[in-house]
């Protein structure tokens, strides 16, 4: 689903060069429900902004499904972006102007769908994270952890292949943070590869695996060894 | 295409979105009101007098002291004026055409008629003013030298029995008939005027006079006082040059007399236009200055939008949108915004003309006015919000991940 | 705390010098123009003697042709005759009593450095200077008697002194024109009325004239009137009879100091016109009309109607300017949103927030203001350049850079009220909350 081979990324002032990445290789398998952790700066966000499409790689290589990304311009990347991949963040990044509906919408409209498709798709997703009856209301009248299973919605509206999730329960309690959590394993359960930024290693156990990220480099590659849950042992069996 | 998002958008913040629309609202009934004014007045200005203006120039003189003499002088004048080199011809004069002073006087068609037919302007000339003036005979004939009077009283009566008049009063007066040859009265009780010329065009001293295209030309020399006037044709290109020389030509021949207002025809129009050219050149200051406050004010707000939402800008992009999609999604914004002030624009804009036409006898505001400005205006907004945009679409996709 | 308010603004004006900048410009240029164009027309329509503009009456008489009124609204005619003129002045009803006409005065100077010119002069009464009240530099005005002997006298302006006198006291002096000489008994010093509302039939703005003359001097002297003269009716050839016609170029004026003088003259006016309808002349219907100076100009139309457009063109500009200046402040301080709830959090009123951003917007106020106010002199020169005969309208008086200031400020501080509303409306938290 995604692989990455001697990435690099630097980023390059007219007085230092940084290394964000160097040498960054990582292979997630269709299915996988992966964790990334690592320290501040160890180059989490940076690995998701490039997995994500959202910056460019200075050296390596990156297959996002079977296809090469590295050249394309920005509209195939938008194009990419939009049909394959669904983002969660940790601010939730909801448009605070637009209601639900039309929040779920906004990547649907980029995709191109009939007026139809989109309202069956929104209708939809927003069933599946328990939200349709709030259609009308604006993301302000939401709690957190309501909120982020909206961006879940909007995420998951278009279909993606791979979700891609940035510290998905860092602005909220535990509480909505479990919620969160299950969502995010059954829609794993449902097909959807997951890859999951977190510093939270309690979160990062309830992955299928593990990846740990250090100075812009992969060190760490195993199965999530302890807190493994039933649930997702019969998943991974099914 | 996505148009109802960004309406509902616009929506939730009104209070912007009143205030661009009114500013827009207000640009439109202003530019448009503003731009048929000035459109008036250049046509106002573009009138032509039916002179020979490029080389054309009066010349006044006014005696004084027991010594002066009004007749002798004019014959001197007359003969000076026409033998200096570079002299097409000249013609006395009482007041010129555009001048804003002269003399006026009603015409009646019936000797027993109680009320005027209409006003006219009266020249007092000699048989060279046609080509003096460079005025285009249309009909009939030129005066002859035999029929030029002199009235040394100008509150005398006693009206000469030829004329010759412009084709507007001829109209008037004789509506599609041949003027030549019939009669008018400008005085009461007295002998009837035959009309045996007819001129082109010959506008009177007064600009906003409604009867501005009246004027009737009287064979006699008719000086005001010890006032009397000339204009002179140059031969073409030589006016500023005969001018100079006519100025002091007259001055040496009579000492008992002053030579004043020397000056070209081209200088009497520019005054006499002055308040419509200030108007005109007013007006375009606030047009512009409008226009420039008003797209101003949209780059600002648009500015001010894109750094307010340059998170969710980045989520969109996150979201698949591309940097084209963006660059969209503004101008489709701002396009809705000025829509929304245009229409309620187009409202203020006849209201604004309305107010103009009963308060201030303005004509009623050509139709095509109004979508004109709509496309102004909605370029206007598309080139003012470009830059904004612009700014935005380049907004990274990264930034949707960053945490502030 | 207003020191403080003070130093915040300038500082935070100074984080965005372009939207400032923008903001500033905005109001100075919709200030300017409103300004400019206000100027024009407060000059123009504002009483130009307002200490007796209620006692001077202007006469007007109906003696226009019987078949047709002289201004088709049916108002009477807006100068009178040489008789009736001549008939009022010796039946002195009035306090005081001017009849008046323009006329020419070639000058012929004793120094024969200084050319002949051609001079415009007032021929009118003694009480002329009474009741219109030019300040004097030299002498005075000449005394009921000169008008009486038709002397030879005159009053000249200030810039008639500096030409022939280079300035000096000329009082006692001879002054050569049209080969008369005439005996200088006063000098005036500038005179410039905003408008000349003495006599309008030129135009309001004409320029003033360069000496003063007895009425029954230019008389006696055949001098022609060059201001309008209109006639309706035949008349005999020669100069009396033209006296004697119907044609009106004199304008006549009565200084009337109370409400009841004022009816007693009315009254006389009329018995005056009704003995004259016995001798068959003023066949019209009764229309005496007694307009005091402010009646005058405002039935004479003083201010163009292209000033008054002006002026709402104008002001619907300031209000484009005024809305882009809320619309910009709306969005300096909602991005500032975090601060005021930061320093809400730290304890501020709502109030003391309002007071620290009213005092802002009244910063860029007076800013815009001072450059409306340069703007507004430039709007004048310009305005100066473009006209004929505006140079005693189009200037600034201390009224006008007052109001300027004012306005700007005004409008500056009503412009940031709502969005200083606005953006102190938002709970702290919440603000703090969102990062």
């Amino acid at each position: 689903m995604l692989v990455m081979t001697h990435l690099q990324k630097v980023y390059r002032t007219h007085l230092i060069e940084t290394h964000a990445l160097r040498d960054f290789s990582i292979h997630v398998g269709e299915g996988e429900f992966v964790a990334v952790t690592g320290p501040s700066g160890s180059g989490k966000t940076t690995f998701l902004n490039i997995a994500g499409l959202l910056e460019e790689f200075t050296g390596g290589e990156y297959k996002l499904d079977g296809v090469d990304v590295g050249g394309m311009n920005d509209a195939e990347r938008s194009r990419l972006r939009n049909e394959k991949i669904g983002f969660i963040f940790q601010g939730f990044n909801l448009i605070p102007d637009l209601n639900l509906f039309d929040n779920v919408d906004v990547p649907l409209r980029y995709r191109g769908f009939d007026a139809a498709e989109r309202k069956r798709r929104i209708e939809e997703s927003l069933t599946r994270v328990g939200l349709a009856s709030r259609m009308k209301h604006y993301p302000s009248e939401l709690s957190g952890g309501q909120q982020q299973r909206v961006a879940i919605a909007r995420a998951l509206a278009g279909s993606p292949r791979l979700l891609l999730a940035d510290e998905p329960t860092g602005n909220l309690d535990s509480l909505m943070a479990r919620g969160v959590m299950e969502l995010l394993e059954e829609i794993n359960r449902q097909g959807t590869t997951i890859v999951m930024v977190t510093h939270d290693p309690e979160l990062a156990a309830r992955a299928q695996r593990n990846v740990h990220v250090m100075d812009g480099q992969v060190t760490d590659l195993g199965e999530a060894p302890r807190f493994r849950k039933t649930p997702h042992a019969a998943a991974a069996t099914a | 295409m996505e148009i109802r998002p960004i309406l509902s958008a616009l929506m939730r913040s009104k209070v912007a979105l009143v205030l661009i629309g009114v500013q827009i609202a207000l640009t439109l009934a202003i530019v448009c009101n503003a731009l048929f004014i000035i459109s008036q007045r250049i046509d106002k200005m573009g009138r032509p007098s039916g002179m020979d203006e490029a080389n054309t120039f009066e010349v006044g003189s006014l005696g004084f002291g027991a010594a002066f003499d009004m007749r002798t002088t004019v014959q001197q004048d007359l003969a000076t004026l026409r033998g200096l080199p570079g002299v097409q011809d000249v013609t006395p004069i009482n007041r010129v055409p555009m001048g804003e002073a002269g003399w006026s006087t009603g015409i009646q068609l019936q000797p027993a008629q109680k009320t005027a037919t209409t006003s006219t302007a009266i020249y007092f000339v000699d048989e060279h003013a046609l080509d003096a003036m460079g005025v285009k005979l249309a009909a009939g004939r030129n005066f002859r030298a035999d029929e030029i009077g002199f009235e040394p009283d100008f509150r005398n009566n006693g009206w000469p029995p030829v004329v010759i008049i412009t084709k507007a009063l001829a109209e008037r007066l004789f509506p599609g008939q041949d003027a030549v040859g019939k009669q008018f009265y400008l005085g009461k009780d007295q002998p009837p005027q035959t009309v045996i010329g007819v001129v082109e065009r010959l506008q009177a001293p007064w600009l906003d006079w409604k009867e501005v295209e009246y004027s009737t030309l009287i064979p006699q020399i008719r000086p005001y006082s010890t006032d009397i006037r000339y204009v002179v044709r140059a031969q073409p290109g030589r006016r500023d040059e005969v001018m100079k020389l006519a100025e002091a030509k007259l001055g040496e021949i009579n000492r008992s007399r002053l030579v004043r207002n020397v000056e070209s025809m081209e200088k009497v129009r520019a005054e006499g236009y002055r308040a419509d050219r200030a108007m005109t050149i007013i007006l375009c200051i606030v047009i512009v200055c409008l226009l420039t406050i008003t797209a101003l004010g949209i780059v600002g707000m648009a500015s001010f939008w894109v750094t307010q939402r340059t998170k969710q800008i980045g989520t969109r992009r996150a979201l698949g949108a591309t940097q084209f999609d963006i660059l969209r999604y503004f101008l489709t914004e701002n396009f809705l915004i000025t829509s929304l002030g245009l229409a309620a624009g187009a409202v203020l804009t006849y209201a604004f003309n309305v107010w103009l036409m009963t308060h201030y006898e303005a004509p009623r505001l050509p139709w095509y006015y109004v979508p004109v400005g709509f496309l102004c205006l909605w370029t206007l907004g598309q080139i003012a919000v470009l830059g904004p945009a612009t700014r935005a679409s380049r907004v990274p996709p990264a930034v949707a991940t960053r945490s502030v | 705390m207003f020191g403080y308010y003070l130093q915040l603004g300038l500082r935070s004006l100074r984080r965005n010098p372009v939207l400032t900048a923008l903001m500033v410009l905005g109001i100075a240029l919709g200030i300017a123009a409103s300004m400019t164009s206000l100027t024009l027309f407060h000059m123009m329509g504002s009483d130009p003697i307002p200490w007796k503009s209620d006692k001077l009456h202007y006469v007007q008489m109906d003696n226009w042709d019987p078949n047709q009124p002289y201004g088709s609204d049916g108002s009477p005619p807006d100068q009178v005759t040489y008789r009736d003129a001549v008939a009022l002045m010796q039946a002195g009803k009035a306090d005081r009593q001017a009849a008046m006409f323009r006329v020419m005065l070639p000058v012929q100077p004793e120094n024969p450095e200084v050319k002949p010119y051609l001079a415009v002069g007032r021929a009118t009464f003694a009480d002329f200077f009474a009741m219109f009240e030019p300040p004097f530099e030299y002498g005075g005005p000449w005394d009921h008697g000169a008008d009486a002997q038709h002397a030879r006298v005159m009053v000249l302006s200030h810039d008639t002194n500096e030409k022939l006198f280079g300035g000096q006291n000329s009082v006692g002096r001879k002054v050569r024109a049209n080969d008369v000489d005439y005996t200088v008994v006063g000098v005036l010093k500038e005179w410039r009325p905003r408008v000349k509302f003495f006599d309008l039939s030129s135009g309001p703005f004409y320029e003033m004239e360069d000496a003063y003359l007895p009425f029954n001097t230019a008389i006696e002297l055949q001098m022609q009137s060059v201001g309008n003269n209109s006639c309706w009716n035949n008349f005999g050839d020669g100069w009396d009879a033209y006296l004697q016609s119907d044609c009106i170029w004199i304008q006549f004026w009565a200084q009337l100091d109370s409400s009841s003088r004022l009816a007693e003259y009315k009254s006389f006016l009329d018995s005056y016109v009704g003995e004259q309808k016995k001798l068959g002349r003023f066949q019209r219907p009764l229309n005496n009309r007694l307009p005091d100076v402010n009646q005058w100009l405002a039935n004479q139309k003083v201010v163009p109607k292209d000033v008054t457009v002006q002026v709402w063109l104008a002001f619907a500009f300031l209000a484009v300017c005024l809305i882009n200046t809320v619309g910009l402040l709306l969005a300096k301080f909602i991005r500032k949103s975090g601060e005021i709830g930061l320093r809400r959090a730290l304890g501020a009123s709502r109030g003391q927030l309002f007071a620290q951003h009213v005092v802002e917007s009244g910063v860029i106020g007076i800013s815009g203001g001072l450059i409306g106010l340069l703007f507004t002199a430039f709007g004048l020169m310009l305005v100066r350049a473009l006209y004929e005969n505006y140079q005693n309208v189009a200037h600034l008086d201390w009224t006008m850079v007052a109001t300027t200031v004012l306005l700007a400020i005004g409008a500056a501080v009503l412009a940031g009220l709502f969005p200083t509303w606005r953006a102190c409306q938002t709970a702290p938290a919440a603000q703090l909350k969102t990062q």
